[in-house]
């Protein structure tokens, strides 16, 4: 027994001490060290030849120019700035380089889905076939303009700079529905603004290139507002000291310390709201001390002076206005803004040589108040900023050839001929607009006809829309809603059917004029993948549709494919022999004069075309637009004597004068004592596109953490609540309440609580919903009584802990 | 330090670096985007937990600190600074494998992440705090994994990873000098944040070639490095003509 | 039952006893090592650290458990080097010597499997040696622990070999012997390595220079940490021996060393943390007033709540000058309480003094734009300590109750 077990022992011994003098430890550590260094679970990625495609983003209306790296053809990597693109000059925003996330988004849609259970079951999606859902839709469409419904169709796009919305607005116009509506946009009420004043109804244009002094009305000109890339292009050149070159101030006007008010070289805090009040206060100062453009505002412009309409009946003219209702010390009191700080502001911009005025609200996603556009555009009038070649000017249009006639609506029903719904009902705004939030208030309530199809196409008006219940009240009252969506997104969680587009880099698609730039811009943004899903081009779809619904809209729209539609506007763009393609050298918005006629630079049609698909654009130097003025006097209407206005009312005179007019909010003041502002970052995306998850890395810990979003309140607000730094609360509103945090920040101003947009998503993956709230649920939309445009400002608020 | 003679990087004429206009960053994040997408940087549902994520060019949010409405933030992005300081980096000083290295030749302190044990030394020893860890497996949801570039291998758990002035498109950009013929050794090449740029705030180039303009900007007054007074020598200078900013850059100013 | 393997001559409990005692010891270790495969299996996101606390508690008690297993090298470094010249030594040393090599062996071994759960990737840990970076702190942390754990075994072994049904057999009573004598060999490369280990230990905070609160310059050799770390070991090591051996004098309610032997080491630590104490102070006051300032730091800067100014008055107050004085004072030395006390107030100050080196030194935000962090362990991060001091109380009980640890046991118990 004994030698037995020391036997045993040597053995193990031996064993032991041989194992180690042999390679076979030695060799087991390095390969587990090398299985360790290439875990199977750890993807690697496939390897191949790199090829870059040029296209031009369409993830927001900047238009940026792109370019793809491809891995063996098929494979997209990288998205980064193309540096021939004149307007973004190889500069990209964060969305934009996280473009393929959503080409690949886990929670796109696969192929056509039809909800078989009740509306919203997630589980009720069953695929179908293209042939079958076309078909479907044809028949429907055809039965429904058959039985004379044909307004009983509406569509709502989010493409409303593209040739998309053009084909749309043929197809309704051809089948006979008013019912068309773009997403809204601070652009819907500047193009009435301008009807009024110009007598054209295009959104205005602001030549920041050449400013020496920008005042901006809350205009979150470096937190993603329009043009996004060529403001940051445009930031860096103010920012860039270069001898003898002048240095661009920036004057922000706004409740928050956002990220422009922070960058400007001046922030003036206003109660949010109460810009338009402020401008006017401007607009006072340079009347009173002579600091405005008396020739212009003589020559060129109606109603500055007091005037007389055709029956002889006088008027006050703006500057008697003005002096009248808005001198510093009546200015300053609502405004919160002090009268010498109104003073030295309205003096140094009449002193400057170069002073524009911009404005609108955040990033321009909501349409403003008629009366404060016309506002801000009379403090740039008085600056003589709307001359011809001036700072601001209107946007023009590339020159298309006209689209084949629509045949006019013959067979509709009776008394609904070509009335939208919003408008079919008593008190119908004076000047109406692309009022969505109207439509869906009528919808919603007690419609003068019922809607049998609701068509909603690059859009998710159930999240992005302010006051989306408002969207989804009108869908629940519509037979069956359609998407185009390619993703999951809220909207299309809602839809009946669902005819899932190609994502925007796997789809041939167009870009008609970048927001806010003077001058005419067209760009085709080339596919540069192939589809990766049983997808359709929505362009395609709507064709096919077209010829399935009847013989006026297939007549109207004779396109085989959209691309044979495209083609055939940059047929009809080269044979306007306007404008230049833009090659590696900027385009200089510095130096481009109105109605400058710029060399072609391209040799055909085909050219053109070869040109646009390799990632150049097409611009052209914008138009004249005083050149002929269609308005009654043939000047600009600074009184919009145009104005339909009910025959009691034209007693007021202020009614045709650019003027403050507050809507006032709902809810009593005692029992909502704060105001709700909601605000975007550029760092979270709150627009049909959800935050992709690199974007999630920029968020920072005081705005999300976890599931909880935070609202930011001043100390002193917070002080009056009892409420410690990130304390739990329920903020709420006359229009619902939701959970957050409070960060206590001096970027806050006191009395108001500021809420991000761009979180609270229902849908998607686990890497975009339930991330926080959607604050658009909680604002009120204020429907503006001369156009019918939903407007945001003010929500009154309270918050309690929770 | 008593051993400061050892130089790192002041031997040659190259040494790649970067300037960062913060009076032109508005902190929208494109530089970080394109980073992340360069270099395959993971990421999880939930990001919001900042000590856990893994982030090789993080935007801090600098305050004045002062009040309503005299207060101002503004957004200073941080990549890797790869200190150049006299004696050692401080993260390549402590590795106790080698793992991480300084290319005395060019300045880059790169990592490699194979070689990593993942001891978080050197993350520690870092005050910028430009390194993170792999706490789990990364994890692509299908079908991310198709944008995944070949050029930069996704990291496992359980090591350290950082920002390395994208190392790999130096090497590219010395394979294209040399099949074009030219001096492999002083090419100027640009990391993906700056290229992203939108308001051409970032600025790389060779800080020892006087015509550069990295160079000529790290000699602009406005220009600072963060915690110059720890020696470290970073890399990356910053520019801002606000008093309080600088102010911000290190202890006791 | 295990009669033929206790030692001759004492009395140890019922072997029923003993197991159930053992169940709990391995209970815990069973929770301990189910962590470890937890933090290996699932990876350190079960921990509380994070990218600005990337050491932790793994570091903090490895650190101190090391600190603490000093008493192993410090000892044989009096026992068989300074005995020469001090006789004195060599007579009390030896009643205590084998549990100090004993409790050195629990802790290095013990932090040993800790450090393993630490790294990121253990599979390749062994890039340290093959890879060593020789200006890193941390490999010659590596190297010379690992060297000194096989110091350890090598003298913890003879001990093993003592057991008397091992001791019987021929060979191995002879090859126990041979390694007895060559003992002072291991003992002195133990004091070697340890000296300079327990130094790099201290070089691992030291020569962060990014690092404001751990990086030290000045006089002695730089860092000065490196040396306050050893002398900081010679201080609380032999401390803890003696506190070990009170508390199995307590648990077995008998005498196992002479009281003279607890007035020794009372005057030996009591000597090298004064020494310490009034080196730290003077480390303090220099990194205060000097090092720290020079960063633009003042020392209020390095302290917030949770991480404020108390730790520094535990650290050198509670964990310094007060055990100093219980330990110096003659009249207080004849004070059981007050004596043992002052054994494990040494010991607190010094685990005080790593967690501040470790945990404490990378909480503060370098960046003065960045904000606290603050650091709570997790249950996968306290069970695999805890399970190491379980682990060794494990290897204690066993030695005991089967080796023939405590020479003047069967003298000091006799009926």
């Amino acid at each position: 027994m004994s030698v037995g077990r020391r036997a045993f022992l040597q053995f193990v011994g031996g064993a032991v001490g041989g194992t180690l003098l042999s390679p076979l430890p030695w060799k087991l550590a390095d390969d587990s060290a090398i299985w360790s260094q290439n875990w199977s679970w750890r993807p690697s990625p496939e390897r191949g030849e790199f090829t870059e495609k040029p296209s031009v983003c369409q993830l927001c209306p900047s238009a940026c120019g792109i370019l793809v790296r491809l891995v063996n053809g098929k494979q997209a990597v990288r998205i980064r700035g193309n540096s021939n693109h004149p307007f973004s000059k190889g500069g990209i925003c964060p969305l934009g380089a996280s473009g393929l996330q959503f080409v690949y988004a886990p929670y796109r849609i696969r192929e056509p889905l039809k909800q078989t259970g009740t509306r919203g079951d997630p589980n009720g999606f069953k695929p179908i076939s293209w042939d079958e859902a076309l078909k479907e839709m044809g028949t429907r469409l055809a039965a429904l303009r058959q039985e004379n419904k044909a307004p009983s169709v509406a569509v709502i796009t989010g493409q409303s700079r593209g040739s998309m919305s053009d084909l749309w607005r043929q197809f309704m116009t051809a089948y006979g529905s008013p019912n068309l509506f773009t997403m809204p946009d601070e652009s819907d009420s500047q193009r009435l603004a301008a009807r009024l004043a110009f007598g054209a109804a295009a959104p205005f244009t602001f030549a920041f290139e050449r400013a020496d002094y920008v005042l901006s009305f809350g205009l979150n000109l470096l937190d993603g507002w329009g043009p996004f890339v060529r403001m940051q292009n445009v930031f860096s050149n103010w920012r860039t000291e270069s001898a003898g070159a002048v240095q661009t101030e920036l004057v922000q006007i706004e409740g928050r310390a956002s990220v422009t008010a922070s960058k400007a070289n001046q922030w003036v805090a206003v109660n949010p709201g109460t810009e338009a009040l402020f401008a006017l206060g401007l607009a006072y100062v340079l009347i009173e001390s002579n600091l405005y453009d008396a020739g212009f505002m003589t020559d060129q412009v109606f109603g500055f002076d007091n005037w007389t309409d055709a029956a002889g009946n006088s008027h006050e003219g703006f500057k008697q206005f003005v002096l009248k209702h808005y001198s510093p010390d009546q200015v300053s009191k609502e405004t919160g803004a002090t009268a010498e700080e109104i003073i030295a502001i309205g003096r140094k911009f009449g002193a400057q040589k170069s002073a524009l005025a911009v404005w609108g609200q955040g990033r321009g996603t909501h349409a403003s108040n008629l009366y404060h556009d016309l506002a801000f555009m009379a403090l740039n009038l008085l600056k003589g900023n709307l001359k011809n070649n001036g700072l601001v000017s209107l946007e023009t249009p590339p020159p298309f050839a006209p689209l084949p006639e629509a045949a006019a609506v013959s067979s509709t029903a009776e008394g609904l001929a070509g009335t939208r719904l919003d408008l079919a009902s008593s008190a119908k705004p004076p000047l109406p607009g692309n009022a969505l939030h109207s439509f869906c208030d009528a919808l919603g309530g007690s419609p003068a006809y019922p809607l049998e199809l609701l068509l909603v196409h690059e859009a998710n008006p159930a999240y992005t829309m302010a006051e989306p219940s408002l969207f989804r009240k009108a869908a629940a009252k519509t037979r069956m809603v359609v998407s185009f969506a390619s993703t999951m997104d809220e909207t299309a969680a809602m839809a009946d059917l669902i005819l899932p587009n190609h994502s925007p880099l796997e789809r041939l698609d167009d870009i008609i004029g970048l927001p806010a730039t003077p001058c005419a811009f067209y760009a085709i943004a080339a596919p540069v993948l192939a589809p990766q899903l049983d997808t359709r081009s929505s362009g395609d779809v709507l064709l096919t549709l077209a010829r399935a619904a009847g013989e006026a809209t297939a007549k109207a729209l004779p396109w085989n494919n959209y691309e044979t539609f495209l083609k055939d506007r940059v047929k009809g763009l080269a044979a306007s022999q306007r404008g230049a393609v833009a090659g590696p050298t900027a385009v200089n918005l510095t130096t481009m004069q109105a109605g400058q006629n710029l060399q072609p630079n391209y040799k055909s049609d085909s050219d053109l075309w070869k040109k646009l698909l390799a990632g150049a654009c097409w611009y052209d130097a914008p138009g004249d637009h005083l050149a002929t003025l269609p308005t009654a006097s043939g000047l600009i209407e600074l009184a919009c004597r145009s104005l339909p206005l009910a025959p009691g009312q034209a007693a007021d005179d202020k009614l045709f004068l650019p003027h403050y007019q507050p809507l006032p909010p709902s809810g009593a003041a005692d029992q909502f004592p704060l105001q709700l502002v909601t605000y975007q970052t550029v760092t979270v995306a709150a627009g049909l596109h959800p935050n992709p998850p690199f974007m999630n890395k920029l968020i920072p810990d005081d705005l999300l953490l976890g599931n909880e979003m935070f609202v930011e309140i001043h100390p002193r607000t917070a002080q009056q609540l009892q409420l410690a730094d990130k304390a739990r609360v329920v903020v709420q509103t006359p229009q619902g309440e939701a959970a957050a945090r409070v960060r206590i920040t001096h970027a806050a101003r006191p009395g108001y609580v500021f809420m991000a947009q761009g979180f609270g998503h229902k849908n998607q993956d686990e890497y975009v919903r339930g991330k926080g709230v959607n604050a658009n649920e909680l604002v009120e939309v204020q429907l503006d009584p001369l156009t019918g445009l939903g407007t945001v400002w003010i929500t009154r608020a309270q918050l309690r802990k929770a | 330090m008593s051993s400061g003679t050892e130089n790192g990087s002041h031997g040659g004429h190259l040494h790649y670096g970067m300037v960062i206009d913060l009076d032109k960053c508005t902190g929208c994040g494109a530089c970080s985007v394109a980073c992340q997408e360069e270099n395959n940087i993971s990421f999880r549902a939930d990001e919001s937990d900042k000590l856990r994520g893994i982030s090789w060019l993080t935007l801090y949010r600098l305050e004045n600190g002062k009040e309503y409405p005299a207060y101002r933030a503004i957004s200073l992005p941080r990549p890797c600074m790869h200190c150049s300081g006299g004696h050692d980096s401080p993260c390549t000083y402590v590795c106790p494998v080698n793992a991480t290295k300084r290319d005395p030749e060019t300045g880059l302190v790169n990592h490699i992440p194979v070689r990593c044990i993942g001891c978080r030394y050197c993350m520690v020893a870092c005050p910028y705090h430009a390194r993170s860890f792999n706490w789990w497996d990364p994890v692509w949801p299908d079908p991310l994994t198709k944008m995944l570039t070949p050029e930069v291998s996704p990291r496992m758990r359980g090591v350290i990873e950082k920002c390395t002035f994208c190392g790999h498109r130096l090497n590219r950009a010395r394979d294209q000098a040399r099949v074009a013929g030219e001096d492999p050794k002083m090419v100027a090449y640009t990391p993906a944040c700056v290229e992203a740029c939108p308001t051409k705030a970032m600025v790389f180039g060779n800080l020892k070639d006087p015509q550069s303009e990295a160079a000529k900007l790290a000699k602009d007054p406005r220009a600072f490095q963060i915690l110059a007074k720890l020696n470290t020598d970073p890399s990356v200078y910053y520019l801002s003509k606000e008093q309080w900013v600088h102010k911000l850059s290190d202890n006791d100013l | 039952m295990d009669k033929a393997l206790i030692p001759d001559g004492v009395k140890r409990c019922p072997l029923p006893l003993f197991g159930l005692w053992l169940l709990v010891l391995l209970a815990i270790i069973g929770w301990g090592v189910y962590a470890g495969l937890s933090v290996l299996i699932q990876g350190l996101n079960i921990t509380g650290l994070n990218n600005y606390f990337g050491f932790g508690l793994y570091i903090c008690a490895d650190l101190a458990i090391i600190a603490l297993g000093a008493g192993a090298f410090f000892s044989g470094f009096l026992y068989y080097g300074m005995s020469r010249f001090f006789p004195v030594l060599k007579e009390e040393l030896q009643k205590i010597i084998n549990l100090a090599v004993i409790v050195g062996f629990c802790c290095y071994t013990g932090a040993l499997a800790v450090l393993l759960l630490e790294i990121g990737q253990p599979i390749r840990g062994w890039f340290g040696y093959w890879h060593a970076n020789v200006h890193s702190m941390l490999t010659e942390v590596i190297f010379c622990i690992s060297c000194y754990a096989i110091v350890l075994v090598i003298e913890y072994l003879p001990i093993v070999l003592e057991n008397r049904k091992l001791d019987a057999i021929r060979g191995v009573h002879f090859f126990g012997h041979s390694l007895h004598e060559a003992m002072a060999i291991f003992a002195l490369t133990g004091t070697f390595l340890s000296f300079f280990h327990q130094g790099s230990l201290g070089g691992v905070p030291g020569v962060m220079f990014g690092r404001p609160f751990a990086f030290r310059t000045g006089f002695f050799v730089w860092p000065w940490t490196f040396f306050l770390f050893t002398l900081s070991a010679i201080a609380c090591g032999p401390s803890f021996t003696a506190l070990i051996c009170k508390a199995v004098e307590g648990v077995t309610r008998k005498r196992l060393v002479d009281r003279s032997v607890y007035e020794l080491i009372a005057k030996i630590s009591g000597t090298a943390l004064l020494i310490y104490f009034v080196l730290k102070c003077a480390d303090t006051l220099y990194w205060a007033l000097d090092t720290a300032p020079g960063f633009g730091l003042k020392l209020s800067d390095f302290y917030q709540e949770p991480y404020g100014m108390w730790l520094l008055v535990a650290e050198l107050g509670v964990g310094g000058l007060l055990p100093v004085i219980l330990l110096l004072t003659p009249n207080l030395g004849t004070s059981n309480g007050l004596l043992f006390l002052g054994f494990f107030l040494n010991c607190f100050g010094i685990c005080v003094n790593r967690f501040a080196m470790t945990v404490e030194a990378i909480a503060i935000p370098v960046m003065p734009f960045d904000r606290w962090a603050f650091y709570t362990p997790t249950w996968a991060e306290w069970a695999p300590v805890i399970a190491m001091l379980a682990y060794g109380t494990l290897i204690i009980s066993l030695s005991y109750r089967y080796l023939p640890v405590f020479p003047q046991e069967k003298k000091l118990n006799v009926r």
